[in-house]
């Protein structure tokens, strides 16, 4: 029997992973839902990962125009119909208001601006037909990290100036929006550094975090400099809250940054150039790819894959569609199917994603609160280094168990009584003959594949009360669906992607 | 707090359902009946390991109130007056919130380490974090936390899923390694849910699906413990916890972790480590004086702490616990009334086997002593802890917990 190129593949992914860890904790890593005559294993791998969840509309999509393709048409994100969220926002206007009128909003009621946000954040991730588009609002979001208790209405522009604006732009531009950006002037503190008392965080977490990595070639004395470089630096309120440049609070005597003299009294042009040197420094190239390339292969982020995409980054300068191209065309990617853990957000939102169109949402605080049992509510993270990115952070016995409850619970809302929302079972799962059917149906429905046979006939046997696969009637499949979902979404099959 | 024999009848009946026998409630499983309360406690203490997270300014905490203007001048806002420190020994008082921990402190079972802390240089909370949790400063590569590699080292075995504890959604960064921790947020919340007539089906076909009987996996192993673990923490949950002594916890995340170690430790279900975390020490501007910020997260750290030691008060002559934080503050405050991040910090250690009193070498905040203009670290962190792992928790193996380091003790703790 011939072997075929996706076979092989994920042949060489298991083994070429367990050498890597082999020597440390033993993961599968690589429980990969079995291709199908419908969809190949790579394209099912390529949408996990350019998804928050494969859906029905995703595989007829990149089945009908390959992988490539269905790449170019992800990146070009403004091309894309999303008449889900227009409709949503349509029907939400809260969230796009001007600054003033959130505001004032969030004066009357702080709570219907923050629940607006977040559930804004979870319906765009579950719903929008901009998937690629939303995973990267996600990394950017950890990456520019800012949590949103303290600056409500601040880090609401965050998000919509900087990170979803410039999600699948040039890194330079998110980097100096980002600085710019009145929540990070607040959250990092240079709103309140000043020439006397120049206040470090921001200068420390702009090169450790957002663009040369710890290890990126800075030292203490940069961090001092930079910090005074950007003194004055600010906020100006009753202004919109926009940034603003206060000479008066700017150090504008000489500095010394990244080995290069700035000369006295140059004022905001000193920061400009600073942003630059940092945007457009190697070590950025290298340190944010490695994080793109983790983000989407694996905890292991191969080298050459890293090093690659740090070179087409220095070629585009900058250029994240380029550089994510490069990155989902690759053989290193194509490698990696399986090697990744559903982050919390992730489970939840693929649910939602698995229950679409049939699902109603009632309750928007249902949402969110799911989101923070499992550990990782939008926005909910505080320290500047965004949400942890590897597996070992995310499994616990506890969010295991979090996760089986939520994966237990949510298809319980075919029932009227229940509040928080209403899935219209019977036309998401079609009517069937047999219990193997309708586990098939489940299946492809949740995991866009086929369970393991030997799974499959267990879930069967729960359907039948052990009677093998046979016939059932429509009162049996009404009592045993909503658990049998379940299963499948607290199976190991769904944590993995 | 007794483990009922029903509950032993009922997890022994969950591990019939799953199939796999014995082998799935461990040994530590009948021991609960035997010895409920575990007050005649083992060769060992429990440690309870506080992270303060975002760099205690732990020079308002434990005020050096004596050195005069070179605290006071550096800090004109925020400097914590004579008039209102609580006097320890004549040169440093505690900061006013810290009142509770006087009478732990006259009690002769507080120690506090000033001017310790991890020698890297890093201000970054994230390298210093990781650092001092790894117990290795500077290291990149090594994935394993210290509190791990001592569990890992033991000369004992304990396969108790209580064995190391991270309260929290996350465990720490300390318990990661190969002696999986269990995370927990609430006791009385952990429990399986779904349709109670398909639950022992439920609970069947997750643990086949798991493969939980040969766990090869982090996942596996993970989902075997939700397991032998929901069944017991539900009969701790029974009934209202009331804690001894009239014990009040701070109504707060840190107060609710320490309550629940609290009753992990009465109940005696093989906890030997408890990691808690108290997070919001990162206070760049207006952190206030006597009041404020620093003055409410410092309340909520000493009213806990004081509540924990209350409650356990026939149990401590077993139980140790350590605070730390990745680094100190500056001395000189910012123009935003705060403080940047520093080096040197004060370390707490509670306990019936605490050696009370202040232990410092104290380096002095005159201008030359000081570190880039932080206090100096003249106790290695893993002085303090390393004494504690040799005299509380019988673990010698000091060369894997803390590798290409020699530990001194420095006396701040008794030998069991």
């Amino acid at each position: 029997m011939p072997m075929r190129r996706s076979d092989f593949l994920k042949l060489g992914s298991i083994s070429a992973f367990s050498l890597i860890l082999a020597s440390k904790v033993h993961w599968s890593g690589a429980r990969v839902v079995n291709a199908t005559q419908s969809l190949s294993s790579d394209r099912l791998h390529v949408l996990n990962r350019m998804t928050w969840g494969v859906t029905r509309v995703d595989i007829d999509r990149i089945n009908a125009l390959g992988i490539e393709c269905y790449i170019d048409w992800a990146l070009d994100a403004d091309s894309i119909p999303d008449p889900l969220v227009e409709q949503f926002v349509a029907e939400h206007p809260l969230y796009w208001q001007p600054y003033e009128e959130l505001q004032a909003l969030a004066r009357e009621d702080y709570g219907v601006v923050y629940t607006a946000a977040l559930y804004h954040r979870c319906f765009c991730a579950a719903y929008s037909e901009k998937q690629l588009y939303e995973v990267m609002v996600e990394f950017w979001t950890d990456h520019f990290n800012i949590p949103i208790e303290d600056y409500l209405v601040d880090k609401i522009m965050d998000d919509r100036e900087v990170i979803r604006r410039h999600a699948l732009g040039k890194f330079r531009d998110l980097l100096f929006a980002s600085a710019q950006s009145p929540a990070m002037l607040y959250y990092l503190d240079n709103a309140y550094s000043y020439k006397d008392h120049p206040n470090e965080n921001y200068a420390r977490e702009v090169m450790e975090l957002h663009t040369l990595g710890v290890d990126g070639g800075y030292t203490e004395q940069d961090v001092r400099e930079l910090a005074r470089i950007l003194t004055g630096w600010g906020v100006r309120d009753g202004f919109n809250n926009r940034f603003y440049f206060d000479s008066h609070n700017h150090d504008s005597h000489e500095k010394v940054f990244l080995g290069r003299v700035f000369p006295a009294g140059r004022g905001i042009e000193e920061g400009l150039e600073a942003l630059d040197m940092l945007a457009t420094h190697p070590s950025t190239a290298n340190y944010v790819c490695s994080k793109l390339v983790r983000r989407f292969t694996g905890d292991v982020p191969p080298q050459t894959l890293v090093e690659s995409a740090a070179q087409v980054w220095q070629q585009t300068e900058g250029d994240i569609k380029q550089v994510l191209r490069h990155i989902l065309l690759s053989a290193e990617f194509m490698l990696t199917a399986g090697q990744k853990f559903k982050r919390p957000l992730h489970f939840e939102v693929n649910i939602l994603r698995a229950f679409a169109p049939h699902f109603e949402i009632y309750d928007e605080n249902w949402i969110i609160w799911n989101t923070e049992a499992l550990g990782q509510m939008p926005w909910g993270w505080h320290p500047p280094n965004g949400y942890p990115d590897v597996t070992a952070a995310w499994i616990s016995t506890g969010t295991l168990l979090e996760r089986w409850n939520l994966g237990m619970g949510m298809p319980q809302a075919v029932e009227d009584w229940w509040d928080g929302g209403r899935l219209d079972m019977d036309a998401l799962i079609p009517q069937v003959n047999t219990a193997g059917e309708l586990v098939d149906h489940v299946a492809k429905q949740m995991l866009g594949g086929d369970l393991p046979a030997a799974d499959r006939e267990m879930l069967i046997n729960f359907v039948t009360d052990n009677a093998g696969d046979q016939p059932i009637s429509y009162e049996q499949r009404l009592d045993r669906i909503q658990t049998l979902m379940g299963m499948v979404f607290n199976s190991p099959y769904f944590q993995w992607y | 707090m007794t483990i009922s024999r029903r509950t032993l009848l009922k997890t022994a009946g969950a591990a019939a359902v799953v199939g796999v026998g014995q082998t799935l409630f461990p040994s530590w499983m009948p021991k609960l009946v035997f010895s409920p309360t575990a007050k005649a406690q083992a060769e060992r203490d429990v440690l309870v390991a506080i992270f303060q997270r975002g760099g205690m300014d732990g020079l308002n905490a434990v005020v050096p109130y004596a050195e005069g203007a070179f605290y006071y001048d550096r800090r004109p806002t925020i400097a914590i007056s004579e008039r209102e420190v609580i006097d320890l020994d004549g040169f440093f008082g505690l900061h006013p919130a810290l009142a509770s921990l006087k009478d732990v402190y006259d009690a002769g079972a507080l120690s506090i380490i000033h001017a310790a802390g991890s020698p890297d240089p890093s201000r970054s909370h994230f390298d210093a974090m990781a650092y001092m949790e790894k117990g290795i400063p500077g290291d990149k590569v090594t994935a394993t936390g210290w509190i791990s590699r001592h569990l890992q080292s033991a000369a004992w075995e304990n396969d108790s899923p209580f064995r190391a504890v991270g309260i929290g959604t996350m465990v720490q960064s300390s318990l990661r390694g190969p002696v999986s921790a269990l995370s927990l947020r609430s006791i009385a919340d952990f429990h399986l849910q779904g349709r109670e007539d398909h639950l022992a089906t439920i609970q069947q076909t997750i643990a086949r699906m798991y493969q939980i009987d040969a766990p090869n996996d982090l996942l596996q192993a993970q989902a075997r413990n939700v397991f032998s673990t929901v069944d017991l923490l539900q009969a701790l949950s029974g009934s209202e916890y009331q804690p001894a002594n009239g014990a009040v916890y701070p109504d707060s995340d840190f107060g609710m972790g320490m309550k629940q170690i609290a009753l992990l430790i009465k109940a005696g279900v093989g906890l030997e480590v408890a990691c808690v975390d108290i997070g919001g020490w990162d206070t760049h501007e207006y952190q206030g004086g006597s009041d404020g910020e620093l003055a409410n997260l410092l309340r909520d750290l000493g009213d806990g702490l004081a509540a924990f030691y209350t409650d356990l008060a026939d149990y401590m002559h077993g139980v140790t616990v350590v605070s730390m934080s990745e680094f100190g503050r500056r001395v000189t405050e910012n123009a935003s009334q705060g403080t940047d991040h520093g080096h040197g910090n004060v370390m707490f250690v509670m306990g019936g086997g605490a050696v009370g009193g202040i232990h410092t070498d104290w380096p002095t905040l005159a201008p030359e002593a000081l570190d880039e203009g932080d206090l100096e670290i003249t106790t290695d962190y893993r002085d303090v802890l390393g004494e504690i792992l040799i005299k509380r928790l019988g673990n010698n193996a000091l060369d894997q917990i803390f590798p290409a380091y020699s530990v001194n003790t420095r006396g701040i703790i008794n030998e069991r």
